[in-house]
């Protein structure tokens, strides 16, 4: 009786999780799955209200024979490659240096946090104001008399290394990981780099075997958006990148808006190279950092 | 410290300049001429900026609620139980995060227009719950992973009812969590550019597609004060939600789950 | 379970789930079963009707007019002026939405035509260009042959090549002139006191002030136009004795595109290393190139709309000192229209807008540099005496080049083909070589 009981309470217990649960299963298998099925579908050339319903490779065929396309994917991991490196060291050592300061006054930890909430779009705009040749940091160098013209400026924004998108990105995003990394270092306290330090540690053994190994748990998840953001982020590399070769997202949206129709399989191709490449290169660093955390 | 504050608001400081400036051309370091143009123009009904703030707290609001609506309960069942399925509901949860939104918003379109919710503030409304549901749903599940749940029994046993319960026990507990991801949930909806431009197809303008309408048009006074306006909501949403931020992990606990 | 065997319970629930997804995408709703196609005005629902049932039946109705959106001056000039006429005299409420890009206008009407919606449609009027037009008609995603009924078309002349052909597509009554336009060059006269005066000085010029020159990268309108310009001189060279440029004047020719196009690049490629940057990029758009001139990066800048330099003067985005002018080897010149989709929802209401914007009136109050500027499309000649010297007494803008002065040295544009090749094969063949 009362095995018989508690089997039906747990019955009624996951029935629980899974009503609760429904809601948001929903809006993600319909919107998300459902939009990239979607997109795969016209990827493969399937699109039976036109009357296409032979599925066919042409689109990733003309895709990935395409220098413009390969370019844009080199530039594109470049970017979010060196963004979320830059963004993490920084952010590392901002959040150690700030630690006494940030969490003990609210008003440093809103400073802080300030840019968290300033959008993308904003902050592209304010960059491109600030580094293009005849921004504002560029008129300051002629009036220190630096420069004469602004062509003597180096070139910072629509750059041949996207510098400008890049500071855009370390600008927004070191705020955010550092915030993630000052919330462990809040929660754990200070007593574990004491003890070592008192152990006989120097900075540096303290700083790799016990900082580090705390803060990994969310300098990861943290690094992992922010390389996912700046993948497929459009915004930034819209406002301040070269026109070509672009960022595979804007590649991808101005293949959707080509007003060709036959190039709309090919921006869906390229959407799908996104989402697998992003996947993918996530996958395998959470799999490198694993292996590392262990050993 | 001070440097990295000055560094942080570098970026912001040009916007601000521009926005009272007025034929301000190389190599002038200050602007030649101040104005208040740009603000008298941003604040004219002809540029729209009263129906864009209208779209954009519309459909930030209709996701907010919507977002919270499904992704707390769906928080708190992650957030507080261990079950069979468990990793692949966390993996679902997981995917729109780092699978970018451009990648799924091409595709949801022509669902949308076909389904004629696109051009719509609903439609707009129902594709920023791809990005926002999973923040919400994860940040939540950490709110409730240090949330007891004995408080509750507790209480039942000492005789409150299911609702005052609620009302009571977890609410106080959860609620400011909920709160600050509620917060930014909307901050969220509303800066995003791309999935709106896309299903609003230019019906529904938000602020910034009209920022952005400005800043590629090179109407950089005009740029520079919509970007303030639009930045003062988002300022003062941390400046309120601070006070349960600093310090405590818990808000940011569902970004660390990932 | 092990890991493994729980990744691929994991897989397979997430294909499941997919497959229910796509069921449900592609399965429902089949739409009605006429094709897509332009729509001739005959065929619609106002067949047979004569303009006064048109204006009545367009009462109380709400037209979604998409254009460009990046001119504070312009936008005003609709929400204000237009609209409260539109309001005041026929009741109908104007909907001004703004793009960053016409096509993305184009693109909407596309969408929804892919996905069935070939009425009810969310756009109603779109201000239009050459390129444009012709993806929209090819498409068959306009509202056509409607001219007749249009009061205003009476003014206009209608065997005038460039209101038959836009951007040598056949306009077939399919959209409606609003605004003539012509190519200017723009310098600082505060800088530059002798600007070049025609394509080879231009090039030589950009060459003797290295880093001083550039042009947006096609395929941006004023790019794409600039290049055209290169495009024709090298014609002229090139076939000095069968007419100059006049051999690109008709159908797309393969075997003279291929070899004007060579010689094109060639001349390019070789002012490239003198140009801004170094030729290492281009703006990205006309956008860019203003700003670039407005910080004196570069020293010259061009418009398809010389009207547009008065009101960035007038807005403070250039110098007062701000000049335009004609090339003396000639500059291209077209008009600009407004077009209705053929699943707009209120064509009736879009037609009336579309005959207000040409009537005479509205093209006077428009060619005031305080309020827009553009010239009339309308044939002055024809009008009333008295309009006459009302467009004669139209106020001009210093930094806007005079009409008269501009109008001898206009250049017919090329057929929308060879735009096309231009557009698809400078990036090629320029940019990333």
């Amino acid at each position: 009786m009362t095995v018989r009981n508690k089997l039906s309470e747990n019955a009624l217990q996951r029935l629980r999780i899974w009503l609760l649960l429904t809601p948001a299963m929903t809006v993600i298998v319909m919107l998300f799955v459902g939009g990239l099925i979607a997109g795969l579908a016209r990827s493969l050339n399937y699109f039976p209200l036109i009357g296409l319903t032979e599925p066919n490779l042409d689109a990733y065929r003309a895709v990935l024979g395409d220098e413009t396309f390969l370019r844009s994917l080199a530039v594109t991991s470049y970017i979010s490659f060196t963004a979320t490196a830059i963004s993490s060291v920084l952010a590392v050592a901002a959040a150690l240096l700030l630690r006494p300061l940030v969490l003990r006054q609210r008003l440093f930890y809103f400073m802080f946090s300030l840019n968290l909430t300033v959008p993308h779009a904003v902050g592209a705009i304010g960059i491109s104001y600030l580094l293009s040749q005849g921004g504002l940091a560029s008129r300051l160098a002629r009036s220190a008399g630096l420069t004469d013209r602004p062509a003597d400026f180096p070139a910072l924004v629509a750059d041949p290394w996207a510098i400008g998108i890049i500071v855009e990105y370390v600008w927004k995003e070191t705020p955010f990981i550092g915030i993630v990394v000052l919330a462990i270092l809040a929660s754990v306290g200070e007593d574990y780099e004491s003890a070592a330090r008192s152990l006989g540690a120097g900075r540096w053994q303290t700083f790799r075997y016990v900082t580090m190994p705390l803060v990994l748990p969310g300098l990861v998840p943290a690094s992992v958006i922010v390389f996912a953001f700046t993948f497929g982020a459009f915004e930034v590399p819209f406002l301040l990148g070269r026109t070509a070769p672009t960022t595979l997202p804007v590649l991808a949206y101005r293949s959707y808006t080509d007003v060709d129709l036959a190039a709309r399989p090919e921006a869906m191709a390229i959407s799908m190279v996104i989402a697998g490449t992003s996947a993918l290169i996530i996958s395998a660093y959470l799999a490198l950092t694993r292996h590392y955390s262990r050993g | 410290m001070g440097l990295l504050l000055i560094a942080l608001a570098l970026p912001i400081l040009p916007l601000a300049v521009w926005s009272v400036s007025f034929r301000w051309f190389y190599p002038d370091v200050v602007p030649s001429v101040w104005s208040l143009e740009a603000w008298v123009a941003v604040l004219s009904p002809a540029n729209n900026l009263a129906a864009a703030t209208a779209d954009t707290v519309a459909v930030a609001s209709l996701v907010t609620v919507l977002a919270t609506l499904i992704g707390v309960p769906a928080g708190r069942a992650l957030g507080l139980n261990e079950f069979p399925g468990k990793r692949v509901v966390e993996l679902l949860i997981l995917a729109p995060i780092v699978v970018p939104g451009v990648a799924v918003a091409l595709g949801i379109h022509g669902l949308f227009i076909r389904y004629g919710i696109a051009n719509s503030r609903l439609g707009v409304a129902v594709v920023h719950l791809v990005p926002t549901v999973p923040y919400l749903t994860l940040l939540v599940s950490g709110v409730f992973a240090n949330f007891d749940t004995d408080y509750e029994l507790q209480a039942r046993s000492l005789g409150a009812s299911a609702l005052a319960t609620q009302r009571f026990v977890t609410l106080p507990a959860v609620g400011p969590g909920v709160a600050v991801g509620a917060l930014f949930t909307f901050l969220i909806s509303s800066s995003q550019y791309v999935l709106t431009l896309l299903i609003g197809g230019g019906e529904v303008v938000t602020l910034p597609l009209l920022l952005f309408s400005f800043a590629r048009s090179g109407e950089n006074a005009i740029a520079g004060a919509l970007s303030l306006v639009y930045i003062a909501p988002g300022v003062v949403a941390l400046w309120l939600s601070s006070r349960h931020l600093s310090g405590n992990s818990a808000a940011l606990g569902g970004l660390q789950k990932l | 379970m092990t890991r493994r065997q729980r990744l691929f319970h994991s897989l397979a629930v997430l294909a499941a789930l997919a497959g229910t997804a796509a069921a449900c995408s592609t399965g429902s709703s089949q739409n009605e079963s006429d094709a897509v196609g332009l729509v001739d005005l005959e065929e619609s629902e106002l067949a047979g009707a004569n303009w006064d049932e048109i204006v009545a039946e367009a009462e109380g109705g709400t037209v979604d007019w998409f254009l460009w959106g990046g001119s504070d001056q312009i936008n005003s000039y609709i929400s204000t002026e237009v609209a409260d006429d539109m309001a005041e005299q026929f009741d109908i409420t104007i909907n001004r939405v703004g793009v960053s890009d016409t096509a993305d206008a184009v693109n909407q009407v596309l969408s929804e035509a892919e996905a069935g919606r070939l009425s009810d449609g969310s756009v109603d009027l779109i201000w239009i260009n050459g390129e444009n037009f012709r993806t929209m008609k090819q498409g068959g995603l306009l509202f056509c042959g409607y001219w007749d009924v249009l009061p205003s078309m009476e003014f206009v002349d209608r065997d005038d090549p460039a209101v038959l052909f836009d951007f040598g597509t056949p306009v077939d009554q399919c959209e409606v002139p609003w605004n003539r336009a012509q190519v200017a060059l723009i310098y600082d006269s505060a800088t530059l006191t002798t600007p070049p005066t025609d394509i080879d000085a231009l090039l030589e010029f950009a060459c003797a002030n290295p880093g001083t020159v550039t042009y947006p990268a096609p395929p941006d309108f004023t790019g794409s136009v600039f290049v055209r310009h290169v495009f024709y001189n090298e014609a002229d060279r090139l076939f000095a004795d069968e007419g100059g440029l006049d051999v690109l004047l008709g159908a797309f020719d393969d075997e003279v595109y291929e070899e004007v196009a060579a010689a094109t690049w060639a001349t390019l490629n070789e002012v490239e290393p003198c140009l801004w940057r170094g030729g290492d990029t281009y703006p990205a758009d006309k956008p860019a190139l203003d700003q670039l001139f407005a910080n004196s990066e570069v020293s010259l800048n061009m418009t398809y709309e010389p009207a547009e330099v008065g009101l960035a003067v007038d807005d403070g985005l250039f110098p007062e000192t701000t000049r335009t002018y004609g090339l003396q080897s000639g500059t291209m010149a077209n008009l600009n229209f407004t077009a209705i989709p053929f699943n707009s929802s209120n064509k009736a209401a879009a037609l009336v807008v579309a005959n207000y914007l040409l009537s005479a009136e509205a093209q006077l109050e428009k060619a005031d540099p305080a309020v827009w500027g553009p010239q009339t499309v309308l044939d002055v000649d024809r009008l009333p005496e008295d309009m006459q010297a009302m467009f004669q007494a139209v106020p001009r803008h210093p930094s806007v080049v005079a009409p008269e002065e501009l109008a001898p040295l206009a250049l017919p544009e090329l057929q929308a083909d060879w735009v096309t090749g231009i557009e698809r094969d400078w990036s090629a063949n320029v940019a990333e070589r």
